[in-house]
């Protein structure tokens, strides 16, 4: 048993990463890096959304009409999106002003609606909350790495916090200016998987 | 029990959306002070920019801000379309009042709205401005000098401009700092404009690949510019005394 729950906890965040091995999640894993601080807080509200709406569908998931299960979730997870927001808006307002439109779209985000289908429909509710905890930290994991090397190589600073010395701008050295765009975000991710799958060989297809 | 029924599933998805329908409603009426007064901070912080006193984007608390605005705060009050004054905002420190519904304001903006003026002491009058970008509203506050004519500062905020285009608006400073030291024309319309290649005292440059953006600010600082006209044209120094010119040297004869 014990077994069981370290591989529903660790799984996730590594071998089973929902960002770079289920490939889910991308669009706001490439919206909210660019700064680390956006990062950290759109982990954080993807853990908790994922790990909460799984906890909830799978006390449910005995009593849910098959027919409108889709329904079901997808209130579930608008009301646990919603209350997040308006608690970022109470306590955090200048993080919430800046995410405000990411934070809904944890509600379309695939891990969220993919892990309740694949897992919390089938299983205990403890053991969902913990796959929901873990999936969310895994799909936080790649976004605080990207973000990091963005808002270093982007804007010289990490947190807000000026990392690369004024000499060094003296010197001739610029912020990369692509690094701040999305596209770039997509490269990096694209690396992490490269990097990812030569350490485990039984992801690659043959 | 049969969960695929068509009674129990009507009964069921009925009970899950009021039940989620009341959680919300419970969670945004119990945090709604909070917002409130972080939006009011936000407010004041953008004024507060605008005038000069404090640069928004230094790390305060709320406390912080209204404990600055309080402390360099001259009077605050309301004028009407007419430019004569309807009433009184409290400035005290324990109870601070704003116009800040500009969206209602901005809907009566040709009859009865009510236009706050913000004068703080170190001279600056700062008014609000509100209209619609290319994908939601922008706003931002407009300060001053004592000349009720020439520009301090400006800061301006959205909803959803595009990142990197119309949202420098907000966030380059580049931008924002065109406005200091144009002067207003409260005597034509529109008063101030941004417009592509600035010429004139009361024009800036508009934002390379932010059209839209820059016409929606341009015509949001026009409707409010015009409404503050009579208020702005009223209460002008004359133009015989003027008041701290600095190349106005006229004394050697």
């Amino acid at each position: 048993m014990d077994a069981k729950i370290k591989e529903t906890l660790l799984n996730p965040i590594f071998k089973g990463n929902p960002i770079t091995v289920l490939v889910l999640g991308i669009c706001s894993s490439l919206a909210v890096t660019v700064e680390l601080k956006g990062a950290l807080v759109m982990s954080l509200s993807v853990i908790i959304v994922t790990g909460l709406a799984n906890f909830i569908l799978s006390l449910l998931r005995n009593t849910i009409p098959m027919r409108v299960r889709i329904i079901v979730q997808l209130v579930v997870v608008a009301m646990l999106v919603i209350l997040v927001d308006e608690i970022l808006k109470a306590f955090a307002y200048p993080v919430e002003k800046q995410l405000s439109v990411y934070i809904g779209l944890i509600i379309t985000n695939c891990i969220v609606m993919g892990r309740i289908e694949a897992f919390a429909l089938g299983n205990k509710p403890f053991a969902s909350l913990l796959d929901g905890l873990a999936n969310g930290a895994g799909y936080g994991l790649i976004l605080v790495i990207v973000a990091f090397f963005r808002e270093l190589l982007g804007s010289g600073t990490l947190l807000g916090a000026r990392i690369i010395p004024e000499s060094f701008y003296e010197a001739g050295y610029m912020n990369n200016g692509l690094v701040i765009l999305p596209p770039m975000a997509l490269i990096l991710i694209g690396c992490i998987i490269w990097v990812q799958r030569s350490l485990q060989k039984d992801l690659q297809e043959k | 029990m049969n969960t695929n029924g068509n009674i129990y599933t009507v009964v069921y998805s009925t009970i899950i959306v009021v039940l989620v329908a009341a959680i919300l409603a419970f969670a945004s009426s119990a945090l709604k002070p909070m917002q409130d007064a972080n939006i009011k901070a936000e407010t004041i912080s953008q004024m507060l920019d605008a005038a000069g006193i404090q640069a928004k984007d230094v790390p305060t608390t709320n406390e912080q801000i209204l404990d600055k605005y309080a402390e360099t705060v001259e009077e605050a009050f309301v004028v009407n379309i007419e430019g004569q004054k309807v009433s009184e905002l409290s400035i005290a420190r324990a109870n601070i009042e704003l116009i800040d519904n500009l969206k209602a304001q901005n809907a009566k903006l040709k009859d009865e709205a009510l236009l706050p003026v913000y004068k703080f002491k170190n001279g600056k009058t700062v008014v609000p401005i509100y209209g619609a970008g290319l994908w939601g509203p922008v706003w931002g506050y407009i300060a001053f000098n004592d000349d009720l004519k020439t520009i301090a500062g400006a800061y301006f905020d959205h909803a959803s401009e595009t990142p990197g285009l119309g949202a420098k608006i907000k966030d380059d400073p580049a931008f924002r700092a065109l406005f200091q030291g144009k002067a207003a024309d409260f005597t034509q319309e529109p008063a101030f404009a941004i417009v592509k290649g600035a010429a004139k005292d009361n024009e800036v440059d508009a934002i390379t690949g932010a059209t839209m953006t820059s016409k929606g600010l341009s015509a949001a600082i026009a409707a409010w510019l015009k409404a503050y006209a009579p208020y702005f044209i009223n209460n002008a120094p004359k133009a015989e005394e003027p008041v701290s010119e600095p190349e106005a040297e006229t004394t050697e004869e």
